[in-house]
This record gives C-alpha cells, sequence and structure tokens, in this order.
C-alpha cells in the first residue's frame, strides 16, 4: 500500500516537473525581462569583450547608458564556452538576449537572429570594409556588424631574419618554404601553427582556407556545392605538407589552441606564424614574452593568385525575440562609435573595424600593425562560413591533419574531404 | 507464506526510507532522460527562432552504423575503459593496502588522496597540457636533463601515445577516490581474521587472497562499476588536450556525443550516441555486478 | 623457519611499504608541486626551454591579480561552497536510509530498484543537458544556487546510494537481529547501531559528492550565469580563445583547491577511520 502511495507521489512529482517544460517561454525570467534593460552575450576579456566589460570606454559607456535611460546587463562567459551557452538556449527554442557576439555562426544560429544592417546608419556601414560584411550575411540577409577588423598575417621575428640575412618577409610561397628552411636552426623552427583543433575559425582546416585562396581557390560553388577538389585545393594543402617538411615545430599537430603555438613564438623557439591582431598587444608585453620590441608583421607570402587571409568574423548580432530592437542597435552603434573604436584599438590592442579609426594617424602609431591588417584586407579573406561550417571544417580539418602526418597524400585527402563535405551538406537539405 | 510482524514494520519503513530519495530522483531526472531517448529518435532543427522535432524512426541509430567516427570511437572507448578500470582499481587498491598498513595512517596522506582529485578538472586539464607540450612543457624539460631523452617528444603526436597520456592523466585524476573507497572497505576486514589466519600459518599473501579480497569483494564491485560509469563519460581532458585528434585518434564516446550535439546542432542524432553510451554502460555494469555476486547459496528464512 | 628470517623478512616488507609510500606521495604530489610552482611564475620563463627557473621569475603577482581582478572567485567559492555542503547534506540525508531500505528491509525488487537508481547515472550529462536546462528556464530558476544544488543532489545520490548499500548488504545480520530483540525499532537500530559502524564509507561518500559538487563544469555552464556562477567557471576564464593565462589560472585553482583541503584536514579521520572492528564482530 505504500508502496503505491510513494509511486504515485513521485510520478506526481516527476509530472509536475515535466509539465514545466511545456509551459510558455513568457514565464521565465531572461535578462531582458525589466523593459529598460538590455541583455548582452559575449565573451569575457582578455577575448574581445565590450566596453565597461573589458577596461575601456567605461565612463563613455555608463554616460551612453544614462543617456537613453538603459541599463546593460552583462551575461559573459570565457570565449571557449560561448557557443555552448548558445547552442543550448537555442536548441530549448529561446534566445534571452538582446544583444549577442557571434564568432563565424551568423548562418548556423539566422533563424534566431534579427537583420538590422540596414537599419545603421550610412556613415557607420561605408566606414567598414564592405566585406567584412559576408561572414554575417546569410540568405541575403545582413545579421550582424564586425567590431575588430580580425585577419590572420604574418607575424615573424625581425631578430631571427637578419641574423639569417633575410632582410624583408616572405613575399610569396617559394620564399615562405625557403626562409623557415633557413630559420629553422640553432634548435629553433622556422614556422610554427596550430593544427591540433581541426574545426573552427583558427582551426586547421580554416588555415588550409587561406592557403586556398592564395591559391585561387574557393570552397563553394554558385548553387553551395564543395568545389575545393581542384589543383588550387590540392596545392594549398601540398604547401602546408612542404611547410611542415622545411621546419614547422612538429608539435604544431599537438597544438589545440593559438595559445599553445603563441608561445612558441613568444619564447623566440620558432621565426614565423600565422596570427590574429589580437595577439600583437601579449606579444609586447614582457611578462609573458621573450620577443618584445622584435616583432614584425606582413601580409601572408602570395601563391599563385596573390596573397589572401580569412576573417575572424568577431561580430554583435541582435536576438530575434528582443523587446527593444532599435535600443539594441543604439548599443551596437554605440560600440560602433569612432571614439569608442578608437580607446578600444588604444587600449585593448583589438583594432577598430572603421577604415577612418584604423587610418587614425595615433591608432597606426600605437598599432603599427593596423597598416598591414589594411594591406591584408585589400585581398581576399573569407571564412566560408554556412551553417554547417563547424561540421563542414572539422571533416575537411580531420583530413587535412591525415595528410599532414603522412597518412594521406594531399590528392587522397582533399578528394576525400570534399565526399565528406557534400555528404554534410545532402543531409541538411 | 504469512510474514511476521516483524518482517512487515520493516519493509514498510523500507519504502519510507526509499521514498525521499526516488521523489527527488524522478522529479530531477526522469523527464530529461526519458527526453534523451525520445530526442534520439528524432530528428531536431533550428528554424525559424524556435525548434522543429520530426519522429524518423531510428534513423540516428541505423546512421550510427555506417558512421566510421563513430565506430573508431566505440573502439577507443572500450579500450580506454577496460584500461581505465583495472588500472584505477588495481593501483587504487595498492594504495589502500599502504595506507591501511600501521606505517601509512598518518593523516598526511589520506590528505594527499584528496588533493589530485580536488583540482577543478578544467584547471587539471590546462595543467597537463602544459606537462606534455612538446616544447616548453614540464616533462620533455624533466626527462632530457635526466638524460632518458634525447630530444623534446611531441608526445600528443602519435595516436597510441596521445591516447597512452589521456588515460594516464585520467588515472591519476581517478585513483584517489577509488583508493578512498577501498580503504573504508579494509577498514571493515576484521583484525581478528587476519591474526586467526596467521596462527593457522598463512603467508601475507595467503591473508590476502583469503581474507583480504573476500572481505573485499563488495567494495571492489562498487568500484568497478562505479569507474566503468565514469570511463565511459570522459570528457574535460580530451577537450582541453586534443580535441579528439590527432585525426580522430582520441575521439571517445562522450566527446563524440559533445561534438555532434553541440558543435554540429545535429541534437537528435547526438542523443543517440548518448543512449549507447548508455546501454553499454548498463551492460558492462550489470556484467560485473553479476560476475562479481558472491557466489553463495541464499538461505531463505 | 627461523625466528630471524621472519623478522628480516618483516624489515623487508616494512621497506617495501615505506617505498610504495613515497610514490605514493610522487605521483600524487608530483603535477601539483609543478601546479604551485607554475602559479608563482612569470609565463614568459614558462615557455622558455627549459623553464627558467631564476629568482627574478618568482612572482606573487599571479596571485593578486587573481583576487583584485576576479571579485568572482570569492563569489565563485561561496556558490561552490553553498552547493557543495548543499547537495552532500541532502544526498547523505536521504541517500543513507534508502541505501538501508535497498539492501536490507526487504523493499520489493531491491536489487532491480538499485540498479535502476545507478542507471540513472549511466546517461551522459550532455545528453540530458538541454532538456534539463529547457526545465529549469521554464521554471525561472536559471542562475539559482539551489536549482544547480539539487540538479547536483541528482547526480550524487545514485552514487551515495549505491556505496552505502554495497557496505550495508556486508553488515553481518546478527547485529540487527540482537537489536530486534533488544526492543530497538526499525529506525532506532538504523540510527544507533548502522550508521555509527558505518563512519567510513559515509566518509568516502561525502567526500565524493562534496568534491564533485565543488567540482562540477558543464552544467554549472549551462545553467548559471553571473550570480550563481561556481568556481570552475571562475577558473575557465583565464582559458580565452587567444590566450591562456596560465599563471593566474594555476593560482585561482590553488586557491580553489584550499577549502576542500582545508576541510579534508579537519575531517581527516573521519574520512576513513579504523575504529570499525570492533563492533563489527558484532
Amino acid at each position: 500500500m505504500s508502496l503505491k502511495l510513494t509511486r504515485r507521489n513521485a510520478l506526481t512529482g516527476a509530472a509536475a516537473l515535466g509539465a514545466a517544460s511545456l509551459l510558455p517561454n513568457g514565464f521565465s525570467r531572461p535578462a531582458a525581462a525589466q523593459d529598460s534593460t538590455l541583455g548582452v552575450f559575449g565573451p569575457l576579456p582578455p577575448d574581445p569583450a565590450p566596453p565597461g566589460a573589458a577596461k575601456f570606454a567605461g565612463a563613455e559607456f555608463d554616460a551612453w547608458k544614462a543617456a537613453n535611460g538603459a541599463d546593460v546587463k552583462y551575461d559573459l562567459v570565457a570565449w571557449p564556452q560561448l557557443h555552448d551557452r548558445m547552442a543550448t538556449a537555442f536548441a530549448s527554442g529561446s534566445a534571452p538576449w538582446d544583444v549577442m557576439y557571434n564568432c563565424g555562426w551568423v548562418p548556423e544560429f539566422e533563424s534566431f537572429l534579427l537583420p538590422f544592417v540596414d537599419d545603421l546608419p550610412k556613415e557607420l556601414v561605408d566606414d567598414m570594409p564592405g566585406s567584412s560584411f559576408s561572414t554575417v550575411t546569410w540568405n541575403g540577409k545582413r545579421y550582424g556588424a564586425i567590431f575588430t577588423l580580425s585577419l590572420l598575417t604574418l607575424f615573424y621575428n625581425k631578430e631571427h631574419l637578419d641574423e639569417a640575412g633575410l632582410g624583408a618577409p616572405p613575399k610569396d610561397w617559394d620564399e615562405f618554404l625557403r626562409y623557415t628552411k633557413e630559420l629553422t636552426r640553432d634548435g629553433r623552427y622556422g614556422f610554427v601553427s596550430n593544427y591540433g583543433d581541426p574545426a573552427g575559425i583558427g582551426g586547421t582546416a580554416s588555415y588550409w582556407m587561406a592557403f586556398l585562396q592564395q591559391a585561387g581557390g574557393t570552397m563553394y560553388a554558385e548553387d553551395g556545392s564543395p568545389a575545393f577538389n581542384t589543383e588550387a585545393g590540392v596545392a594549398a594543402l601540398q604547401m602546408m605538407i612542404d611547410l611542415q617538411a622545411a621546419g614547422t615545430d612538429p608539435g604544431s599537430i599537438s597544438y589545440v589552441g593559438i595559445n599553445d603555438a603563441t608561445n612558441v613564438l613568444l619564447s623566440g623557439r620558432a621565426s614565423m606564424m600565422m596570427n590574429w591582431p589580437f595577439m600583437w598587444k601579449p606579444a609586447q608585453d614582457p611578462k609573458g614574452s621573450q620577443v618584445v620590441g622584435k616583432l614584425a608583421a606582413s601580409v601572408l607570402p602570395a601563391g599563385p593568385a596573390g596573397t589572401a587571409s580569412i576573417d575572424g568574423t568577431d561580430a554583435w548580432t541582435i536576438g530575434k525575440s528582443t523587446k527593444d530592437a532599435e535600443k539594441a542597435r543604439k548599443l551596437i552603434e554605440f560600440y560602433l562609435d569612432p571614439a569608442i573604436q578608437k580607446k578600444q584599438a588604444l587600449d585593448t590592442g583589438w583594432l577598430p573595424i572603421r577604415l577612418s579609426v584604423l587610418n587614425d594617424p595615433d591608432v597606426q602609431a600605437t598599432m603599427p600593425l593596423a597598416k598591414v591588417v589594411l594591406d591584408q584586407a585589400q585581398h581576399p579573406y573569407d571564412s566560408f562560413v554556412t551553417p554547417d561550417y563547424n561540421e563542414i571544417s572539422q571533416a575537411v580539418g580531420t583530413e587535412i591533419q591525415k595528410a599532414l602526418q603522412g597518412q594521406k597524400t594531399a590528392a587522397e585527402a582533399i578528394a576525400e574531404a570534399e565526399t565528406l563535405a557534400s555528404a554534410i551538406i545532402a543531409r541538411r537539405g | 507464506m504469512s510474514s511476521t510482524s516483524f518482517e512487515r514494520r520493516r519493509r514498510r519503513a523500507g519504502l519510507l526510507f526509499v521514498a525521499p530519495a526516488a521523489i527527488v530522483l524522478l522529479a530531477i531526472l526522469a523527464y530529461p532522460i526519458v527526453e534523451s531517448f525520445i530526442l534520439s529518435t528524432q530528428s531536431v532543427r533550428l528554424v525559424a527562432g524556435g525548434v522543429t522535432k520530426e519522429w524518423n524512426s531510428f534513423a540516428n541509430y541505423i546512421r550510427l552504423a555506417g558512421d566510421e567516427t563513430f565506430r573508431r570511437a566505440v573502439v577507443n572507448t572500450m579500450i580506454f575503459s577496460f584500461g581505465e578500470v583495472a588500472l584505477v582499481v588495481s593501483i587504487g587498491l595498492a594504495v589502500a593496502l599502504l595506507l591501511n598498513h600501521p606505517l601509512g595512517r598518518w593523516g598526511f596522506f589520506r590528505i594527499m588522496l584528496v588533493v589530485p582529485w580536488a583540482i577543478a578538472p578544467v584547471a587539471n586539464a590546462v595543467l597537463w597540457k602544459w606537462i606534455l607540450n612538446s616544447n616548453y612543457g614540464i616533462l620533455n624539460g624533466l626527462l632530457k636533463s635526466l638524460g632518458l631523452i634525447e630530444y623534446y617528444q611531441v608526445w600528443l603526436a602519435r595516436p597510441w601515445s596521445a591516447f597512452g597520456f589521456l588515460l594516464l592523466i585520467d588515472v591519476w585524476k581517478s585513483v584517489p577516490f577509488i583508493a578512498l573507497l577501498l580503504l573504508a572497505g579494509l577498514q571493515r576486514v576484521p583484525q581478528s581474521l587476519y591474526k586467526a589466519a596467521y596462527m593457522d600459518g598463512a603467508g601475507r599473501w595467503q591473508a590476502f587472497r583469503h581474507v583480504t579480497l573476500p572481505t573485499m569483494r563488495s567494495a571492489l564491485a562498487i568500484a568497478v562499476v562505479l569507474q566503468t560509469i565514469w570511463s565511459l563519460r570522459v570528457f574535460e581532458i580530451i577537450f582541453v588536450l586534443t580535441r579528439g585528434g590527432p585525426a580522430d585518434a582520441t575521439v571517445l564516446m562522450n566527446f563524440l556525443a559533445y561534438r555532434v550535439t553541440f558543435n554540429f546542432l545535429d541534437i537528435g542524432y547526438g542523443a543517440a550516441i548518448a543512449n549507447i553510451i548508455f546501454a553499454l554502460t548498463f551492460l558492462l555494469a550489470i556484467t560485473y555486478v553479476w560476475l562479481m555476486q558472491p557466489r553463495k547459496r541464499r538461505i531463505s528464512s | 623457519m627461523s625466528f630471524a628470517s621472519a623478522r628480516s623478512r618483516d624489515r623487508g616488507f616494512r621497506v617495501l611499504v615505506v617505498v610504495g609510500l613515497i610514490l605514493f606521495v610522487v605521483w600524487s604530489a608530483a603535477p601539483i608541486l609543478w601546479l604551485i610552482v607554475s602559479s608563482l611564475m612569470q609565463q614568459q620563463a614558462l615557455i622558455v626551454q627549459p623553464p627558467d627557473f631564476s629568482l627574478g621569475n618568482f612572482t606573487l603577482e599571479n596571485f593578486t591579480e587573481v583576487i583584485v581582478s576576479a571579485a568572482a572567485l570569492g563569489r565563485g567559492i561561496l556558490n561552490s561552497f553553498i552547493v557543495a555542503l548543499f547537495s552532500t547534506a541532502v544526498a547523505l540525508v536521504i541517500g543513507a536510509p534508502a541505501a538501508y531500505a535497498l539492501a536490507r528491509l526487504a523493499v520489493p525488487r531491491a536489487n532491480a530498484l538499485a540498479f535502476l537508481v545507478l542507471a540513472t547515472q549511466m546517461l551522459p550529462g550532455i545528453a540530458i543537458a538541454i532538456p534539463l536546462f529547457l526545465v529549469i528556464s521554464r521554471l525561472g530558476l536559471i542562475d539559482n544556487v539551489l536549482a544547480l544544488g539539487l540538479v547536483y543532489l541528482s547526480f550524487n545520490l545514485p552514487i551515495v546510494i549505491w556505496i552505502l548499500r554495497g557496505f550495508f548488504l556486508a553488515i553481518p545480520e546478527g547485529i540487527e537481529k540482537a537489536a530486534a530483540v533488544d526492543g530497538a525499532g526499525v529506525v532506532g537500530t538504523f540510527l544507533h547501531i548502522v550508521l555509527p559502524i558505518s563512519i567510513p564509507p559515509l566518509g568516502a561518500a561525502a567526500v565524493f559528492a562534496f568534491v564533485e559538487a565543488w567540482n562540477e563544469f558543464f552544467f554549472a555552464l549551462i545553467l548559471t550565469r553571473q550570480d550563481a556562477q561556481t568556481v570552475p567557471l571562475v577558473i575557465a576564464q583565464f582559458a580565452g580563445q587567444y590566450q591562456t593565462l596560465f599563471g593566474q589560472m594555476m593560482a585561482a585553482a590553488a586557491i580553489s583547491i584550499a577549502p576542500v583541503i582545508a576541510l579534508a584536514i579537519i575531517f581527516r579521520n573521519q574520512i576513513v577511520r579504523g575504529f570499525a572492528d570492533g563492533m563489527m564482530k558484532g
């Protein structure tokens, strides 16, 4: 008798919680619930966090909130956890933030985002590189505003190059290979990279995409089907394999994060690395770097089709379920205000996205890198993000890893990668 | 059969004793567990600011059968699980025996047991990543200064080496609790039994085999079953150290389930992988429980 | 066999035990030692080959920066403490009787039930994360310390029950029979006879529940925002996309183990203790 009672109680309890899952969403209290509060989701410093969270433009941020009668509630997590948190929220059918950071995930999360770029002031849009919108556009709609120009460029150790009698940075693939070989000496490596994580922007596949564009190739045909099993696709991978043989730190295949590889550059045990503008400032900090004042940067060495890079795509987007799209957009406009952009560059070392600020003499004096990145931006820098980007870069990057480890030839790996990518796209329909 | 009032009283008390725990577990876990199974039979998509779920007649499970990465993950997981359970339980038992010896009863040793385990797994994984780094890792530095290696090694580059180090790290992290558990078990072995055994002229080994091990049977069974469950859930160290690489060599099932669910947002397929983990764990656990059951005839009263 | 040789064999065994204990300490402590050393060093000294241990590279800066810049750490420790204490206490209070009932009290299908309880832990956490998030967010309990504590309770409880049940099963039946003859009720027998002789497994189970809740990462990540953040989330903040502030991360980790170690020192005699023997003979 007691047993039945117990079971009934227990089932009631379970049913109560199960029923909770059927409740309408309004029952919960998302960060944005109060009318004048904007919920903002993004990364914590040292990754590119917004004003007021990272140490820049705090006073201006407070002034903006007061002037607009808005409160801003930051919900920030460490960068590597951003995607998990967004995926969990979206998979439960809710987008609890007004403004959120996105990094190459716009096509994937498209249905939870609001296209707002057409409502931005024209002078702002005109002041941003037109191609910076390519990674935040999907199905013809523009969902995000990039807030920092973040392209891969070549970081190199001037001292090492001088010692080896190499005056200028490598201009093309042949020089790149020759430099790597000549700089691999005295217990150092000519080149270092992080090939440990195949997927995502900054993963193995994305490095290959930079080489792919340098070779004149592309990922997708007009109709969206994979089109990289070409001479260019194979040549790009062969270049990575050749670099490996010429003197890439053999640990590169085991470095899963860019910081693992950057440490090798910053300890002076590697001479060249493809890196993001964010790393410039930490590299000048004597607490973490042995190469203060010794680094320089240049555009990536040109392949058969010239130089090319990929886009880091750090963007602000607006959640579809926001109650105040206008205020959310205003906040993004504030983040992109020239004065704020300038502070961002000077105080944090993250380059601005506005061309006027990138060309600002103060910014260029403090961040000599700005000029190099602007040069790089004159050339292609597509990251080829699609809704399947994670899955496709995982599959392609894994094949590239196999080729880098000598399990497959470049041609075999690229052919297999295209087969896998086609299957992924077909499955999504 | 008529039961005595003693037995009736015990049965009623038993149900009362079980009730709160049963209610808590049902209330919190019943829905997510059932839902996870349902998800595994659905095709889930994020569309138009919402989620659509469609029954797809076990297509996820059928797809698993042809998925090469999944097959690899299953093999890796089985090797990892058997290796880990064997190593953790035997090292844990050795540690427990050491700490139960009069020389090992100093409280310091028991605190040493808690320390590796108390480090946040996130920090632990990053710590080991740095220890094993091929360029500036302390393990390379140490081995080279001892003259054991000539060149710095890329420990995480070769599949078996990477796999072995992941196993080692997880064993290191798992031994403390199992040792603690077995130590608790050891302390219930009555000293009088040992005295009797030694009086009969038994040596240390014989005493261990015929007195210690039989009394420890239930503690060992608990250790084996729990460690099996945990060995099939390994995630953090793979996420931080190898991301399943190089070239998927260190992909374990739980990591794959994570990747498919949270990176690829292929939620139904991820749930199918998770449910296979569940089935596998269930089978292994029930087998171990059966194998380690005392083979005695139950005397019914 | 002569007395002398027996004694020398005895000495040989003691040497073996001492060597084993030393190995055990080295095995457990070496990585921790490295954690502490690196938390006291500047990053530039750690990325060179071999690490540069000159005195000038040692600094307390990692600790001061962690403490100054992360007010979150203090809150994280407090939240972890609440969550861990709550889930451990409740898991023991309702888990011990349940385990006892499933071991000794003639609950119908006790074996199957016990296995079912354990089976709730066989589905990997990531599989239940999304549905659980859904429920908790619809209840408006995201970023609530007690909600997180309840979730941890549901993870720890089955393990606690399973551990304790195994130990209760091994209690000689005579003890309870004798108590019943003396007129003790079921509850009295449980409280006054069974629990006191079960301190070692109770201690092991308590340490388990506490440490697991203290360190759990994934559910803390998805079920909390800023207010209910626990310690592992704060520690994870030092590993970003572009940079890992390794020294600071290790400093934060060192600070976060301190409370657990303090508890271990206070309760070192309760964690496992050797007094069961006398009572066990019953």
